[in-house]
């Protein structure tokens, strides 16, 4: 390495560029990584968030299953999704929205293994600064902001129980915003940006508990339905054994242990319970009437 | 007799008022629609409400974030940017040189005569052209946006999007400016049998290489700025953690991300300055070897930094040509086709455009006006404190990429196309500001002075003596920012600004590739045509 | 009295000697020449009369006013009366021949006129009068950058013609155009000047062409006022003396005949090239 950059100094840019072509394609990044469980999370809220809430977790899986267990923070939905498919992750924490197009972009082989016990009955709160939007149909004409386009509490399910209202988003509001998360989106509302957003119910528990937001000005007008949610799914072609293992830790976490208070409380998990793909049928309907899978 | 008269009256008047009346008609007759489209609205920046939710934001930024566990990440940040520009800017160069050496008209042997092959040469000519304004018709964004879902996460997505949109603007430039020189040594070394390559190191590059040095290191100091962009996107760097702040609307951290930003660009600026300053030395100072032991020094430095980019990036290259990444590009790829062409969906692109042109206009234009008004100080008319002021604010301007403006324009005016005008209008004022400021320097001073030595006020002065030199050269400008901005003006959609990037970042964030592929095929024609009317529009002003 | 110099001299910023003790001056109406080698000093002479250069020492009263003493805004009314006719026509090359020449008016019209003016030109028959005049009325709409240097250097001139200046100077003003173009041309600036009752200084290059039409001739050289006399008392030994030089001392004198052709965008070269030219 050492000798192969002494001589890239002495050459041009060009030899530069060809050389970086080659060189990291002798190291290789496949093979170092057959020990490694490449994990990341749908960015719903900011990366570094989801970093941060990880990493105890992580340190518990690297026991349970004794592989290095690395996380990718990523920004976009979607990236999740792709990589996924493209075996460029093992383990990922989605959306029921984005766990259904997982399913879709690999052919029906992603598998989820576990949810927490409050991903079963979901739910999303529409939030508002403006004190003349009651309900639904105040919402007419007005600035709305979702989180992201490819999220089922910040978009896919606010927009499919809106239509069931008889609201639709593409044309009774004056502008529609992707905030991209689900914090952002209570931001976007209290910076008067847009006049009322929806985002999960959990995230905005969350920033209440943690007084991130105004109650005062900021309020919940509606609630949804519940719905399922959240899951972590495995790629389909990942070694059962190391599935079995995964789901098994998951399921030991016990938020009375001690040791397990922090994990849960940073997964803001009570219990983890096992899930199946059936359980996001619903979604996939819901998705399909509201336009979104195609 | 009636000929007579009519001669006489036509003598009398001025020929090319007609032409002026009727472009002043259509040109407000198309004005006021895109005013409409783009809902220029600018009261809503005094809003009381508007003012006061702006005010507290700009009143987080005080004090800047300090905390060393922010700072680190910062850096880190910061190195990744300027690794991937760098890294970006190798590739481009690597793409772009073979490519301007085969579309340089000037160039072909079998130009001269014409000689045998020609038609050949032509055809590949056009091809290569045509694949040059497919790279840079496709805004760096869409790519990075793509590449991320193909290439997985991380730097190499943003890498390869700027090589690509870069490469393929460089080898346009460079063509241009390898055309625009004394195009007469070249042929002589290709009359006398010399080859393409020799005709570019012996007969173009002695008078063009300070010009090209000097495109490039520019060209570096944007991919500096649009790396940041590509953050928004997820590719990493700086522009991450933007993105994160100013959705949170974490007004400290967001000021420490400018002012580390402000410093990036300024000394990206100096640099390239010094730069310029040591390529144009060496070409004066009667060297033999017209680049000198400077010249050595400075593409050794660079050659480090390349490399040292690329080592810190770490990025796989190898990784991405395996047989089983090719195919799952392939898989990619073919998604997208064919594209979605359903008259409803056509539709809609078709507005999406229409409201991408509009954002783009209105905001170019309010930055020619912004642009004027800053740079009559900024060119040192004023005395030097002005200068220094106006300078100072035009290079803040500059350095806040559009789609930071952007987060901030939609604090004070609400999401919608406005704040896409206004954010593209703070940047390109910054820009233009500077270009219109350098033109009034090298502006010849004699026919301003000599209208002022008969008496004339300094305003009729600048008018009559100042403005027909600097005109035409301004609205050039204009007009290639233009051709940017409505690129830009594609992309500002990703933070809810309208326009074609709204509906290709959620098409392609529900995996709709059928979708995407007419967004961007409407945003790459969009380009096209656009290139070919200013293209069009620059010739008839030369 | 039209102009009057008093003792003035003129020192550049790099120390360069332009003028030395000149003292000169002219009656209203008068028509003075200006001869000398390149280098001597004419061009600065004729910015220090112009106002646009202010001497280093001694007294300068242009119509009546010390320049230099006046406030901006009566200096801008006093300059709107002096007219200058460049060598190299300072027109900028995009813009079109009318708008060139109605901009020998802008010092006296008020500004709303002349932007009004470039929407569409206030003046076409009068710029089209004084074009007519120099033989270049059909060229009215063309821009600058597509006529030759001959044309451009008149439309410089018609320029000045239309301003209708009190004190006009030409420096060079026929230096691109043909003998007889150039005499004409001469004849037609001394003639506007009669007319309307204004001075004219003009340096020439041509010795003939000088002494054939003006009646008093200055000659200069090295900054200084070599000889300042009627043309008929212009001898050939003062001219050879005017324009000898270490290297040239048997050359021909300038004449139309030998005027090099086309000069109107060659920068006066100045003494220390001319110097350099020489050995």
């Amino acid at each position: 390495m050492n000798h192969t950059l002494r001589r890239l100094a002495l050459k041009g840019a060009f030899v530069c560029a060809l050389a970086s072509f080659l060189v990291p394609s002798l190291i290789g990044s496949a093979a170092a990584q057959e020990n490694v469980l490449r994990v990341s999370a749908i960015p719903d809220e900011a990366p570094t968030e989801l970093q941060r809430k990880f990493a105890p977790l992580g340190k518990y899986l690297e026991k349970e299953t004794g592989m290095k267990v690395s996380f990718v923070p990523v920004s976009d939905y979607a990236a999740v999704v792709e990589s996924l498919a493209t075996k460029k992750l093992d383990l990922a924490w989605l959306g029921g929205f984005t766990f259904v197009q997982a399913k879709i972009r690999t052919n029906g082989t992603a598998i989820p293994i576990i949810q927490r016990e409050e991903d079963a009955k979901f739910t999303s709160k529409f939030v508002t600064a403006d004190p003349n939007i009651k309900s639904y149909v105040d919402l007419k004409g007005k600035t709305f902001a979702f989180g992201s386009p490819s999220s089922t509490s910040g978009h896919l399910m606010p927009r499919f129980f809106l239509q069931q209202a008889g609201i639709a988003a593409d044309k009774d509001f004056r502008n529609v915003a992707f905030s991209g998360a689900h914090d952002a989106t209570v931001a976007f509302v209290a910076a008067g940006k847009a006049d009322a957003g929806v985002l999960n119910a959990s995230v905005w528990d969350k920033l209440v508990e943690a007084k991130k937001v105004d109650t005062d000005k900021v309020r919940v007008f509606a609630t949804t339905p519940p719905y399922f949610d959240y899951n972590w799914t495995v790629r389909g072609d990942l070694d059962p054994a190391l599935v079995k293992k995964l789901t098994e830790a998951f399921l030991k976490l016990d938020s009375k242990n001690p040791e397990h208070a922090e994990i849960m409380q940073l997964q803001r998990a009570s219990k983890f319970i096992p899930t199946k793909r059936e359980n996001y049928d619903g979604i996939e309907k819901a998705a399909q009437s509201a336009g979104l899978l195609k | 007799m009636t000929g007579v008269a009519a001669l006489r009256a036509s003598a009398m008047s001025d020929p090319a008022a007609r032409g002026r009346a009727t472009s002043l008609v259509l040109g407000l007759v198309v004005l006021w629609p895109l005013l409409v489209i783009a809902e220029f609205k600018p009261a809503a920046i005094f809003e009381a409400q508007n003012l006061k939710t702006m005010a507290g934001f700009l009143a987080a930024f005080l004090p800047p974030e300090t905390g060393q566990e922010f700072l680190v990440y910062l850096g880190r940040a910061t190195l990744e940017t300027l690794a991937i520009a760098t890294a970006g800017i190798v590739l481009a160069f690597a793409l772009a040189m073979p490519l301007a050496l085969l579309t340089t008209r000037v160039l072909s042997v079998a130009e001269i005569g014409p000689g045998p092959g020609r038609r050949r040469a032509q055809a590949l000519h056009y091809l290569l052209r045509a694949v040059l304004t497919v790279l840079r018709g496709i805004p760096e964004l869409v790519w990075a946006l793509v590449f991320v879902r193909v290439f997985g996460l991380g730097p190499a997505a943003g890498v390869l999007a700027l090589a690509l949109t870069y490469g393929g603007m460089l080898a346009k430039v460079y063509a241009e400016i390898l055309e625009s020189g004394d195009t007469r040594p070249a042929r002589a070394i290709l009359e006398a049998g010399g080859s393409r390559l020799q005709a570019l190191l012996y007969g173009l590059l002695p008078g063009t290489a300070q010009e090209l040095t000097s495109y490039t290191v520019y060209r570096w100091e944007c991919a500096v700025r649009a790396s940041v962009v590509m953050g928004f996107v997820g590719a990493g760097g700086l522009g991450q953690l933007m993105d994160q702040a100013m959705k949170m609307l974490n007004g400290g951290e967001a000021s420490t991300i400018l002012l580390t930003f402000l410093a990036l660009v300024l000394a990206a600026d100096a640099l390239s300055g010094f730069l310029r300053r040591q390529v144009g030395e060496a070409g004066t100072g009667g060297r033999r070897s017209g680049i000198g032991s400077v010249g050595v020094l400075l593409g050794l430095a660079g050659a480090a930094a390349a490399a040292i980019s690329f080592v810190y990036l770490g990025i796989g290259f190898g990784a991405l040509l395996t047989l089983e990444s090719l195919r799952s590009i392939g898989d990619f790829t073919a998604s997208f086709f064919p594209p979605d062409l359903s008259p409803q969906w056509l539709s809609r692109v078709g507005y999406g455009v229409i409201e991408t042109l509009a954002i783009s206009a209105v905001g170019t234009l309010l930055a020619v006006v912004g642009g004027v008004v800053l740079a009559l100080p900024a060119s040192g008319r004023y005395g030097l404190a002005a200068e220094q002021f106006a300078r100072f604010f035009l290079n803040t301007l500059r350095s806040v990429p559009e789609l930071v403006w952007a987060t901030l324009t939609a604090l004070s005016v609400g999401l919608g196309p406005f704040a896409g005008v206004l954010a593209l209008a703070l940047h390109t004022t910054g820009v233009l500001g500077r270009l219109f400021a350098e033109a009034l320097q090298n502006a010849p001073p004699q026919p301003r002075d000599a209208l002022r030595d008969a008496g004339a006020q300094p305003a009729a002065a600048f008018l009559y003596g100042t403005l027909p030199e600097v005109a035409p050269q301004w609205l050039a400008y204009a007009l290639y920012r233009w051709e940017m901005n409505i690129r830009m003006a594609a992309i500002l959609g990703f933070v809810g600004a309208g326009g074609l990037g709204q509906l290709l970042y959620f098409e392609l964030s529900l995996f709709h590739y059928a979708q995407a592929c007419t967004v961007i095929v409407a945003m790459l024609l969009l380009s096209i045509a656009v290139d070919a009317a200013s293209a069009g529009a620059r010739r008839r002003l030369a | 009295m039209s102009f009057n110099i008093e003792n003035a001299s003129l020192t550049h910023a790099n120390g360069f000697v332009a003028l030395s003790g000149i003292t000169l001056s002219a009656a209203a109406g008068e028509r003075v020449a200006i001869i000398g080698p390149s280098g001597a000093g004419k061009t600065t002479l004729l910015r220090l009369l112009g106002a646009a250069l202010r001497p280093t020492t001694g007294g300068l009263s242009l119509l009546g006013r010390d320049p230099w003493a006046l406030p901006v805004g009566e200096l801008r009314s006093l300059r709107a009366r002096i007219g200058v006719v460049h060598q190299a026509p300072p027109l900028p090359q995009r813009q079109r021949v009318v708008t060139a020449v109605l901009a020998g008016r802008l010092g006296q019209w008020p500004l709303w006129k002349s932007i009004a003016s470039l929407l569409y030109p206030l003046d076409i028959a009068g710029a089209r009068a004084v074009l007519a005049r120099l033989d270049l009325g059909d060229r009215l709409f063309d821009r600058c950058d597509r006529i030759s240097g001959g044309q451009l250097q008149r439309v410089g001139l018609a320029r000045v013609l239309y301003q209708q200046p009190d004190l006009m100077l030409a420096d060079e003003p026929v230096s691109a155009l043909d003998p007889s173009l150039a005499r004409q041309t001469v004849r037609t600036l001394i003639a506007d000047a009669e007319a309307r009752g204004a001075t004219l200084v003009a340096s020439l290059h041509a010795v003939d062409l000088a002494l054939a039409e003006f009646a008093r001739i200055v000659g200069i050289k090295d900054g200084r006022i070599a000889f300042d006399l009627p043309a008929a008392e212009v001898s050939e030994v003062l001219l050879r003396d005017l324009y000898a030089s270490e290297c040239a001392g048997a050359a021909e004198l300038p004449t139309l005949a030998n005027e090099p052709r086309f000069a109107a965008h060659v920068v006066d070269a100045g003494p220390v090239t001319q110097g350099a030219r020489c050995r």
